[in-house]
């Protein structure tokens, strides 16, 4: 579902120039929960929004759902973004001056979003038990509640791919574990589910875990973190 | 001293690190200041066009008409007066045959010069008549006749019967305006060497007087009347009198600008601190730093000043210049068309204050609310103090069914603020905007329309049979009457041409101008005069108006009151019919024809015609001052375009700082697959939410404020239609929304010219 190879992304120039990616490969197959671990500042979310084509590597190639990412036109890339990704942040980004539902739904309303998408939105709202949480405006809602509206959001589109960027990282416990399973169900056998993260917890429930270091990808180790199921 | 540079550099590293913000804040000090430097320049020029003028002519404190005298005669009577400095005579032939470059005129005014005397006029182009006198084959025309004709020094004019004059040089006198305005060009000869060649002396029927004290005319005056008797018909123009005429109407011009530079002032400074709030909001960690190290509350605060006031320094002082250059022709036309002279140099130094005053405003609008943040503690600075996502007051209106348009519009609703100070600045300026239409239009109509100078009658026929009452019946007649008009002169001061306009009944059914003193005439016997006859004849309410008709017998009426007639340069009174048909019963009557409201006049004449009733239409006050109506309008035309750039800068500028304040939003969206159309149509709904409110407040302010305001400026003038057309509603609103289509679609492009991961990492 995803293949990604030979990532290069440098931050500043001359002196002050950093290359926090250097030739990372990332491979993702259908149904698969990905998880990547590494220190904070060694280049996820980078990697993450490179395949989530909110941004552009100075080289490799990128190829979601057998579409090439790399080398294309904004406008190309806002069509890829709506059909092929959801995005999930750590900072959950709804918009406050709208209610859960009409967040939900706002991918629903772009144009080219398939017809039956606000149905499908509707739905998966129903499904998570956020009825309640849909009629209200984000700042009346917890942390967890936004979470899972942000993770119904991203998938009303119903996209081959979901990326996650630190899903629980700001969230207690108990809403990070319903937010987990969440992303885990949304894992079925035609989407692929990519989560950065440095929590244990996370990577346990994960089917393989990735550690970036020095700009690569290389399987994470086992002792440090729980890996495979 | 090392404090001071400190802060320099601290200002510039914002300058630098901001560069876009920059150049938006310099934008938006460019136009208003393009805006208030036109205005200035148009202002100064002719709010001291008339003193600069006068000084440089060295006009005369009062000028004395009379029949004509021996020079000897009026010296000795003049020079005898106190309070005289010095005096010129002066002979003038009026209606005198001009010819140059295939124009032609018979009402050019011959001023014959004793050149050992002072002028009274400026010399503009060429050279003056030499002190000993010249020759008779030279002679000075006036710029306005110049102009006009488009003459050149070294050109030939004939002035009637001393025929061909080489012209020596141009000439410009403030007493009046110039030809075409006025009616009677001026040629001016020497007399000294008229007088040589004929070998005699000139008789006099002018004396130029120039005071010691300026204050005391009013006494010289008195004296010069009492001791005057002997001389006919005397009549004396004051430099006050003259001046006040003048400024009248400039006068109007000028408050409009004025009040317009204000609009474009406030709107650039409420742009202004908008946007410094918003920075100031964005940089409140760096700020809440700075305290923690130590740095002063007002260094905080002049950093941020300092750097607002170079930005606003510098284009404040581009925007000025572009502003008096666009303007300085249109305005150089419009003071010689009141015989005045461009300001020059004597502009430069309130140029250079009002720019000054634009970095004053740009260093207080940018530092204000530094300084409001920089007196909070440091660790609520740090926290972030104000950026925390404030709750949305308004609930939540359901699925919003506009979709991304209502989206946009909730974003820039989010900040009431912000939003009302953008809106008001929209309705100042659109406000300003229909005014200039509605001016536009005004313009035209004192052009071609007499009802607009208070003439309320379009069409005069000759009786058909069965009278005023066929007429009357005739479809879009609103009233018809009798009128009987006629030129005759003054019989004091012969040569003073005076219409004459009478009806059967009411004089107010059919002529209604702007009353300045006294009242309408009521009963038979009383007449209104214009106020250029007042002026000329030196006649008020209460004295009596003598006219000698052309059949030779003389009419008395008794002034009751004094009108801001503009036909015929105000050299007209209005009366009922009933004494002139007695004193010239030749004279015959025709009809005065109202049209209803809309009627079309040319419809209505075809039908009055086809009841035997010849139409003939009435013309508007100022078929001869079309330049001056157009030049007017030009001038006009450019305030309004600069203020037209105040509204699409105030929508730039709003819809950039919300997007840059939601800047996480708009990041989200494209995450999600928004394209360039989506962001649009977010930020054109912000746009729209702004712009058409904008447009409502400015045909309310424009009918409840402007309109009435100016009404009451030009009341002298012409009676407003104040409300503005729907075609300039239809105009200004069209032009708001593509203004908001504009602003949207610019900084659309400047929001997806970015990956959206840069909004999404501001979280
Ligand atoms: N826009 C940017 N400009 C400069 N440096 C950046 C930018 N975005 C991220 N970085 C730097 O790149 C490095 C990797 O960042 P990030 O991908 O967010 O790491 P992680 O998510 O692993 O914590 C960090 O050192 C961060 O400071
Ligand atoms: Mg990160």
């Amino acid at each position: 579902m995803i293949a990604a190879r030979g990532l290069v992304k440098t931050y500043g120039s001359g002196r002050a120039a950093r290359r926090v990616l250097d030739g990372a490969d990332l491979d993702v197959a259908r149904g698969e929960v990905v998880a990547i671990v590494g220190r904070s500042g060694t280049g996820k979310s980078t990697l993450l929004h490179l395949v989530g084509a909110l941004d552009r590597p100075e080289a490799g190639t990128i190829e979601v759902a057998g579409e090439r990412v790399d080398g294309r036109s904004e406008r190309e890339l806002s069509g890829f973004r709506r059909r092929r990704i959801g995005f999930v942040f750590q900072f959950f980004h709804l918009v406050p001056e709208l209610t859960g539902e009409e967040n939900v739904l706002l991918p629903a309303r772009l144009p080219g979003a398939p017809r039956g998408a606000r149905e499908h939105g509707r739905e998966l709202i129903e499904r998570l038990g956020l009825g309640d949480a849909a009629r209200r405006r984000p700042h009346e809602l917890s942390g967890g509640e936004q979470q899972r509206l942000a993770v119904a959001r991203a998938l009303v589109l119903d996209p081959p791919v979901l990326l996650a960027d630190e899903p629980t990282g700001n969230l207690d416990e108990e809403s990070g574990a319903a937010v987990l399973a969440l992303l885990r169900s949304a894992a079925t056998a035609d989407r692929a589910v990519v989560v950065v993260t440095h929590e244990p917890r996370t990577s346990a429930m994960a089917d393989r875990t990735v550690t970036l270091v020095d700009g690569r990808l290389q399987p994470a180790e086992p002792l440090l973190f729980g890996g495979g199921r | 001293m090392t404090g001071a540079a400190a802060l320099l550099r601290g200002a510039l590293r914002l300058l630098r690190s901001g560069r876009r913000r920059t150049l938006l804040a310099a934008a938006g000090v460019l136009v208003a200041g393009a805006m208030a430097g036109a205005a200035l320049t148009v202002s100064v020029g002719l709010g001291s066009g008339f003193d600069r003028s006068a000084e440089r002519a060295d006009l005369p404190d009062v000028v004395a008409r009379f029949a004509d005298q021996p020079p000897e005669r009026i010296r000795a009577r003049i020079t005898a007066l106190p309070n005289v400095a010095a005096y010129a005579p002066r002979t003038e032939i009026a209606n005198v045959r001009l010819r140059a470059g295939g124009e032609s005129t018979r009402r050019g005014s011959l001023q014959l010069v004793d050149t050992t005397a002072r002028r009274g006029y400026a010399i503009v182009a060429g050279r003056d008549l030499p002190r000993t006198g010249g020759n008779t084959r030279e002679a000075l025309v006036e710029q306005g006749l110049a102009r006009t004709w488009g003459l050149e020094v070294g050109d030939t004019i004939e002035v009637g019967r001393a025929g061909p004059v080489r012209i020596v040089g141009v000439s410009i006198a403030p007493d009046n305006v110039a030809f075409p305005l006025a009616t009677a060009p001026r040629v001016y000869l020497s007399g000294t060497a008229l007088a040589r060649e004929f070998g005699g002396e000139l008789r006099v029927n002018q004396a130029l007087v120039w005071t010691h004290d300026r204050s005391r005319t009013d006494v010289t005056l008195q004296q010069a009347r009492a001791t005057t008797y002997g001389v006919g018909n005397l009549r004396f123009v004051t430099r006050t009198g003259t001046r006040l005429i003048i400024d009248q109407a400039a006068g109007v011009v000028v408050a409009l600008l004025v009040a317009f530079s204000l609009v474009a002032l406030i709107a650039a400074t409420t742009m202004l601190a908008a946007q410094a709030a918003t920075e100031v909001g964005r940089r409140l960690a760096v700020i809440g730093v700075q305290r923690a190290l130590g740095v002063p509350r007002g260094a905080v605060a002049g950093e941020q000043a300092l750097s607002a006031g170079i930005v606003g320094l510098v284009a404040g002082g581009i925007g000025v210049t572009l502003g008096a250059l666009l303007v300085r022709g249109p305005s150089g036309d419009l003071l010689a068309a009141l015989n005045e002279t461009p300001p020059g140099s004597a502009l430069l130094l309130p140029l250079a204050g009002l720019t000054v005053l634009l970095g004053l405003i740009a260093a207080v609008a940018a530092g204000w609310p530094a300084w409001r943040a920089a007196g909070r503690p440091p660790v609520a600075l740090l926290r972030g103090g104000g950026l925390a996502a404030r709750a949305p007051r308004r609930r939540a209106g359901g699925p919003g069914r506009a979709g991304f348009l209502g989206l946009g519009a909730r974003l820039a609703l989010a900040r009431p603020g912000r939003a009302g100070a953008t809106v008001v600045v929209l309705a100042a300026s659109g406000g300003v905007i229909l005014l200039m239409l509605g001016l536009a239009s005004l313009l035209t109509a004192l052009r071609d329309d007499p009802t607009a100078v208070g003439t309320r009658y379009a069409l005069t026929v000759t009786a058909p049979a069965g009278g005023a009452a066929a007429v009357r019946r005739v479809p879009g007649v609103a009233d018809a009457g009798t009128r009987v008009e006629t030129r005759g002169v003054d019989s004091f001061a012969l040569g003073e041409p005076v219409k004459l306009t009478t009806f059967g009944g009411d004089v107010g059914r059919f002529v209604n101008p702007p009353l300045a003193d006294g009242r309408r005439v009521q009963g038979t016997g009383e007449v209104e005069i214009g106020t250029g006859l007042s002026t000329a004849l030196g006649l008020g309410v209460g004295g009596t108006l003598a006219v000698q008709l052309q059949s030779g017998a003389e009419l008395r009426l008794r002034v009751v009151g004094t009108v801001r007639a503009l036909q015929d340069d105000g050299r007209v009174a209005f009366a009922r019919s009933d004494r002139l048909l007695a004193a010239d019963p030749s004279l015959t009557p025709d009809l005065a024809v109202r049209l209803e409201r809309g009627a079309d006049r040319a419809v209505v004449a075809a039908r009055l015609a086809a009841i035997g009733a010849t139409p003939t239409n009435v013309a508007g006050a100022t078929t001869s001052n079309r330049s001056f109506l157009d030049t007017l309008a030009t001038v006009l035309r450019a305030v309004a375009l600069l203020d037209g750039l105040v509204c699409l800068y105030a929508l730039v500028q709003a819809l950039a700082l919300t997007a840059r304040e939601r800047r996480p939003t708009l990041a989200l969206l494209r995450a999600q697959g928004a394209g360039t159309g989506t962001v649009l149509r977010v930020l054109l709904g912000a746009g729209l939410v702004l712009a058409l409110p904008g447009a409502l407040a400015a045909f309310a302010l424009q009918r409840l404020v402007f309109a009435p305001l100016v009404a009451q400026l030009a009341a002298g003038y012409a009676d407003l239609g104040t409300a503005a057309s729907p075609a300039a509603v239809a105009a200004v609103t069209a032009g708001f929304v593509l203004f908001a289509v504009v602003a949207a679609g610019w900084v659309a492009r400047r929001v997806v010219a970015e990956p959206p991961v840069h909004g999404l990492r501001e979280g």
